[in-house]
Parts: structure tokens; C-alpha cells; sequence
């Protein structure tokens, strides 16, 4: 296990640890819950990964880099944003193709770009949950006051990544 | 059974695109890359999975120890900054997928959060809800992206929040 994993555990185990501190009933829920959401998501898994996986294959060596790599700048940020947008799924698809474009060639702050739209516009999210729930002033009152913060992030980025080492396609 | 629906909707999509890369993969670059692809992914889903168990579980334990309808009354429309605050908190630590997310910002503003929070709380668990940072982002794309990416990014709910309350669009919770 990684470092950060290891952190995860310890968090974990000590809030459980709170938990059972509270009453063992709550600690037994927490429990149940957690192997509930496992084998809710675990056939998600098993379809996300080798789908990342299978258009990594798919998508030539050095295609995003003109496009979305480090030179491509401003004009690569929102193009990122845009693609980040329109990204559908959850966190189990994003990451793993987040890898399989830094492979093709994309820079750090356009990946930043990507992964802040996919959080802030979500047009998956918007129409299947905000829009349903919320309804669409809510909707529209969220993206008038953030709809340009994916830009501002990967902006952001740009400037702060020469003090920074950062490479995504390594690890 | 709308819930059941949703999710098997996106699953659908998601084996689709997989099916179709596939044969593609196995067409175009030869039966090599395609089990090389499919050894990527088992290797990937050995490395997630200890995460994967651990933030649920944090998840799950989180959610029987907060209690968003206290937090709420620091939300109010004249809470200020500190209330847009909170609200960044308490998105960062709420647990859970959007079937989660969603129905407590209802809770939130029937028990007195306005939009300005509401706007800030979604946004920060969106973007910086600790169990995706925990569970994907780090692992996956490196601590060290991870930890840049949510300075930069941890601040930006609560400037929303600032600017929604400004937003000449009123809104009420749906009856």
C-alpha cells in the first residue's frame, strides 16, 4: 500500500473508532453501509477500467499533445474545460482517462482545467440529479456564479506549475 | 426505482464505450494490446480497490457521526463569509455520490442554509470532497497533483457562494 492509502486507513479506522465510541449499533451501520456501497460499485468497475484502459490503447502516442499540452495554453485550457464538461460518469471513469490523455501528451494545467469542469459543469450530474432535485434557478444560479472557475484553475495552475515538479503520466 | 434506473442508464453507456474500444483495440492493434489493456485494468483495480474500501468506509462512518440540519443554522443569508466557510467544510466532508449530495442541500436550506451557502456546498463537494481525493485523485494521478490541485481549487466554492448571493436569481426549495 501507498503512503496516501495508508492515511486513508488510519482516517478511516479512527472515525469508525468514533463510531463505536457512540454506540455499536452506529459502528455495525457504517459497516453494513460500507459493503453495500462496494458491491454497488464494483460492476461499475469492472466496465470503467477496461474501458480507460482499452482507449488508451486506442488513442495514438502523442495525439493530445498539440491540443491539450503543456504549449497549448490558454486556447488548451478551454478546450480541456469544455471536454471536462461534457465528460459523463463518475470518478471511477474520469481519473483513469485524466491518465490515458497525460500518456497521449496533455499538459498539468489543461488536466486541471478538465477535472475542475467535470466537477463544476457536469451536464450528466445537472440532468440527472441538480435539475430533478433542485430545479433549474438553482441550476442556473450555480453556473452564473462559477462558470469560470474551471479557466481560473487551470490558469492557475499555469503560473504556480514552474515552482512545482508535477508529472501525471508517471506514477 | 427512478434511482435504480439512473444508475443502470449510466452503466449501459459506460459497457457500451467499453465493448466498442475493445473490439477496436483487438481489430486494430492485435490480441497482444487488447490483453495487455485488460492486464492495465486488473492491475488498476488491484491498486484501487484498498482505497476504494477504505473511503467507503470513512464515508459510511462520517455520515453516522455529522449532523448537516445543526450545521445548517451557521448557513443563514447574513452568515457572511464565515457561513460561506462552514458551507465549504461541510461540502469537503460530505460523503457519498450525488444521490447523497443533492437531496441534503434540501436539508441544508430547510433548515435555514440560503443560496449563497447551498451554491458554496455543492460546489466544494464536488470539486474538493475528500473521499474522490482521497479514493482516485491521489492514487491515481500522484499526491503531489493532488494536494496543488485542492489549494487552488479549495477557496473557489466560497467565492461562488459570494458571487450567488449577488445573482440577481432568486430561488426556493421545491416543494
Amino acid at each position: 500500500m501507498s503512503g496516501p492509502q495508508i492515511i486513508l486507513w488510519v482516517i478511516a479506522l479512527a472515525v469508525l473508532a468514533l463510531c463505536i465510541r457512540r454506540g455499536v449499533p452506529q459502528a455495525k451501520r457504517a459497516v453494513v453501509e460500507t459493503n453495500r456501497g462496494f458491491w454497488r460499485i464494483l460492476p461499475m468497475f469492472c466496465v470503467a477500467l477496461p474501458m480507460a484502459a482499452f482507449l488508451s490503447e486506442l488513442v495514438p502516442a502523442d495525439i493530445a499533445t498539440e491540443w491539450l499540452g503543456d504549449d497549448s495554453g490558454l486556447s488548451g485550457i478551454l478546450i480541456a474545460s469544455l471536454a471536462g464538461g461534457v465528460m459523463p460518469g463518475g470518478p471511477f471513469v474520469t481519473f483513469p482517462l485524466v491518465i490515458t490523455f497525460s500518456k497521449a501528451g496533455a499538459g498539468v494545467a489543461q488536466m486541471t482545467a478538465l477535472l475542475t469542469a467535470w466537477s463544476v459543469y457536469a451536464m450528466h450530474r445537472i440532468l440527472t440529479w441538480e435539475y430533478p432535485v433542485l430545479g433549474w434557478r438553482f441550476v442556473a444560479l450555480r453556473l452564473a456564479s462559477s462558470f469560470f472557475l474551471p479557466v481560473a484553475a487551470g490558469l492557475i495552475m499555469q503560473a504556480l506549475l514552474p515552482f512545482f515538479a508535477i508529472n501525471l503520466a508517471a506514477p | 426505482m427512478l434511482i435504480l434506473l439512473r444508475r443502470h442508464a449510466s452503466l449501459v453507456v459506460i459497457f457500451l464505450i467499453a465493448v466498442t474500444a475493445g473490439l477496436a483495440t483487438w481489430h486494430l492493434r492485435g490480441t497482444g494490446a487488447f490483453m495487455t489493456a485488460l492486464w492495465h485494468a486488473w492491475d488498476l483495480f488491484l491498486f484501487i480497490v484498498p482505497s476504494l474500501v477504505a473511503g467507503l468506509l470513512l464515508a459510511s462512518a462520517l455520515r453516522q457521526l455529522l449532523s448537516p440540519d445543526a450545521l445548517a443554522r451557521w448557513m443563514g443569508a447574513d452568515s457572511g463569509l464565515f457561513g460561506l466557510f462552514i458551507a465549504t467544510l461541510v461540502g469537503t466532508l460530505s460523503p457519498g455520490g450525488p444521490m447523497a449530495a443533492f437531496p441534503l442541500v434540501l436539508v441544508l436550506a430547510g433548515a435555514g442554509a440560503d443560496k449563497g451557502a447551498l451554491v458554496a456546498f455543492i460546489l466544494a463537494w464536488s470539486l474538493n470532497g475528500f473521499q474522490k481525493l482521497l479514493v482516485y485523485e491521489a492514487p491515481l494521478l500522484g499526491l503531489d497533483f493532488a494536494l496543488l490541485r485542492t489549494l487552488i481549487t479549495f477557496p473557489m466554492p466560497m467565492i461562488a457562494g459570494w458571487l450567488a448571493r449577488r445573482v440577481p436569481i432568486a430561488w426556493e426549495p421545491p416543494k
